[in-house]
C-alpha cells in the first residue's frame, strides 16, 4: 500500500529524473546507477514525505545530493571553485549565436557547461523550476540562483558559438540543418 | 518605421533583467519596463528572442533524449526487493523482539518456576518444612504472617465458586466481619475476596483473608500479639497516613507489616514488592483504625 504510493507520486517524475541526471553527469550508465539511488533513498524516507508537497522539488533534490556524492566519488572535482575560474576565461559577451544545431551538438555544448552553471541552467530551463524552487533544491540563495542562470546561459551561448564554428559555418549557412 | 536609439545603460540595464524576464521572475514593474524596451529597441528585442530560441531548443534536446524502457520495470523491482528485505528485516525484529520479551518474562517468571512443589494436604512435616525454608530470611514476627499465609492461603484448595461475602463475613464472627466490606473497598479493580475466616497455626490463631486477581493470591493475616513482639526494630518502608508499613522479602513472597497496641497485620503475595507494598498502604491507614477500635 505504501510502496504503491510511492510509486504513484514519484514514478511520473522518473524519465525527466533521467534526462537531468544525464545532462548533469553527461554520462547515461552513470545516471542510471544515480536515478536508482535517489528512488530508493527517497522511498526509504518516504515516511518524512508530506503528502501533498512538491513531491517533484523533493525528488530533484534529493537527485543533486546523489549526484553531489557520486560527482566527489567518482571525479574528485573542486566543484565551485573550478565553475568560476572556468567563467573567469569566458567573461566576455559572446557574439549572437546559430540556433539550427542537432540536439546532439546542443547537449554535448551543455555538457561543456561547469556543472554549478550547468545544473541552475537545467533546473530553470529544461525542468521549469522557479527561481525559488530551484534555490531549495540547490541549498543555495536565490541570488546565487540568478547569477548561476546567467552565467551558465551565457556559458552555453558561448559553448554553442564554437560548435558553430568548428563547422567552419557562420550563422546564416547552419541554416536548414536538421536537429 | 521610427527609429529610437537608446543609451548603451539602458540596454545594459535590460540585458541584466533578460534571463528573469524569459523566466517571469520579474515583478511587475519591471516587467512593464523590459516590455516598453523591447518594443522600441530591435536589437535587445532580438536577443531576448534568440535567448528564449535557445531556451526551448535546449528544453527539447533534454528531453528528445531517450530513456531506457526498462527502467521504471528495473526501478519497481528494485523498490519490491527492498519492501520485501525491509519486511523481512521488520519481522525478524519483531520476532527477536518477542524472544526478548519471553527471555525477559522467563528471567522473571523462573523463581516461581523453579519454587519449590507444594507438599500434599495431608503431609503436615512437609508442610512445615516448607514453610520454614520460604520464611527462612524473615525476622520472627514476620514469620509468623507469612506461615499462616502459606499454611492457609497457598496449601489449601479453592472452591470454584467461593462463598457469599456475607457468609464469609459471617464465619469472621461479629468482632471481625466488619474487616470484608472494609478490604473489598480498600483493594485495586479486579482483586476480589476468596476466602474470609479465623484459623489456627502453630498455636495462634489468626484472622484470614485472601484475595485473588485471577493469577495471583493475596493475604491479610491479622493476630494478636504476644508478648514481646514487635515489628518496630524492622526498616521502615513508609507511613500510610501515620502507620508505619514494614516489608520485606522471602523466596516468591513479599510480607508488609504494621501492628497497633494489640495486633499483628500482614499483607502477603507473589505480586512483587512495589504492588505488595501498594496494596498494604491502601489497606493499612483504615485496618489499623479497625483494629484499634477492636476490644479485647
Amino acid at each position: 500500500m505504501k510502496r504503491q504510493q510511492f510509486e504513484d507520486a514519484a514514478l511520473p517524475h522518473l524519465n525527466d529524473l533521467y534526462r537531468t541526471a544525464t545532462r548533469l553527469l553527461a554520462d547515461s550508465t552513470k545516471a542510471d546507477d544515480v536515478v536508482q539511488d535517489v528512488f530508493l533513498q527517497a522511498w526509504k524516507s518516504f515516511d518524512r514525505f508530506e503528502v501533498g508537497t512538491n513531491c517533484r522539488a523533493w525528488l530533484y533534490k534529493i537527485l543533486f545530493h546523489v549526484v553531489n556524492h557520486h560527482r566527489r566519488k567518482w571525479f574528485n572535482v573542486r566543484m565551485v571553485k573550478e565553475s568560476e575560474e572556468i567563467l573567469d576565461q569566458v567573461a566576455a559577451s559572446p557574439e549572437p549565436i546559430a540556433e539550427n544545431l542537432t540536439d546532439a551538438e546542443i547537449l554535448s555544448a551543455l555538457d561543456r557547461v561547469p556543472q554549478d552553471f550547468r545544473a541552475v541552467v537545467l533546473l530553470v530551463d529544461v525542468d521549469e523550476f522557479s527561481y525559488k524552487e530551484a534555490s531549495g533544491i540547490l541549498s543555495v540563495p536565490i541570488g546565487t540562483v540568478m547569477s548561476r542562470l546567467s552565467r551558465g546561459r551565457k556559458l552555453l551561448r558561448e559553448q554553442l558559438e564554437e560548435t558553430a564554428q568548428s563547422y567552419g559555418i557562420g550563422k546564416g549557412k547552419l541554416e536548414g540543418r536538421t536537429a | 518605421m521610427k527609429l529610437v536609439h537608446f543609451g548603451e545603460n539602458t540596454c545594459a540595464r535590460i540585458r541584466r533583467y533578460m534571463d528573469s524576464y524569459i523566466n517571469n521572475e520579474l515583478l511587475v514593474e519591471t516587467n512593464h519596463e523590459v516590455l516598453r524596451h523591447l518594443e522600441a529597441c530591435p536589437a535587445c528585442a532580438a536577443e531576448v528572442e534568440s535567448r528564449t530560441r535557445i531556451k526551448a531548443r535546449l528544453k527539447s534536446a533534454v528531453q528528445n533524449q531517450s530513456v531506457p524502457e526498462d527502467l521504471q520495470e528495473r526501478l519497481q523491482a528494485v523498490l519490491r526487493e527492498d519492501s520485501r528485505r525491509s519486511i523481512a528485516w521488520t519481522r525478524w525484529v519483531s520476532a527477536a523482539a518477542a524472544v526478548l520479551v519471553v527471555a525477559a518474562g522467563l528471567w522473571f517468571e523462573l523463581p516461581r518456576w523453579t519454587r519449590p512443589a507444594l507438599p500434599d494436604l495431608a503431609d503436615r512435616r512437609g508442610q512445615d518444612a516448607f514453610i520454614r525454608k520460604a520464611s527462612a530470611s524473615l525476622s520472627a514476627v514476620l514469620k509468623v504472617g507469612l506461615g499462616d499465609h502459606i499454611h492457609c492461603a497457598i496449601f489449601r484448595k479453592y472452591p470454584k465458586n467461593p462463598p457469599s461475602v456475607e457468609e464469609m463475613a459471617q464465619k469472621l464472627g461479629p468482632a471481625y466481619q466488619e474487616l470484608v466490606p472494609l478490604v473489598k473497598a480498600r483493594v485495586p479493580e479486579g482483586y476480589r475476596i476468596i476466602l474470609a475466616h479465623q484459623c489456627g497455626f502453630q498455636g495462634r490463631r489468626f484472622v484470614h483473608l485472601t484475595l485473588t486477581n485471577g493469577s495471583s493470591l493475596l493475604s491479610l493475616v491479622i493476630t494478636r500479639r504476644q508478648p514481646g513482639e514487635s515489628m518496630q526494630a524492622l526498616p521502615v518502608s513508609d507511613h500510610a497516613s501515620g502507620v508505619p508499613v514494614y516489608q520485606a522479602a522471602a523466596q516468591n513472597y513479599d510480607v508488609a507489616g504494621f501492628e497497633t497496641d494489640q495486633f499483628l497485620a500482614y499483607v502477603i503475595s507473589d505480586l512483587g514488592a512495589q504492588q505488595n507494598l501498594q496494596i498494604a498502604y491502601a489497606l493499612a491507614p483504615s485496618v489499623h483504625q479497625f483494629l484499634a477500635a477492636v476490644r479485647s
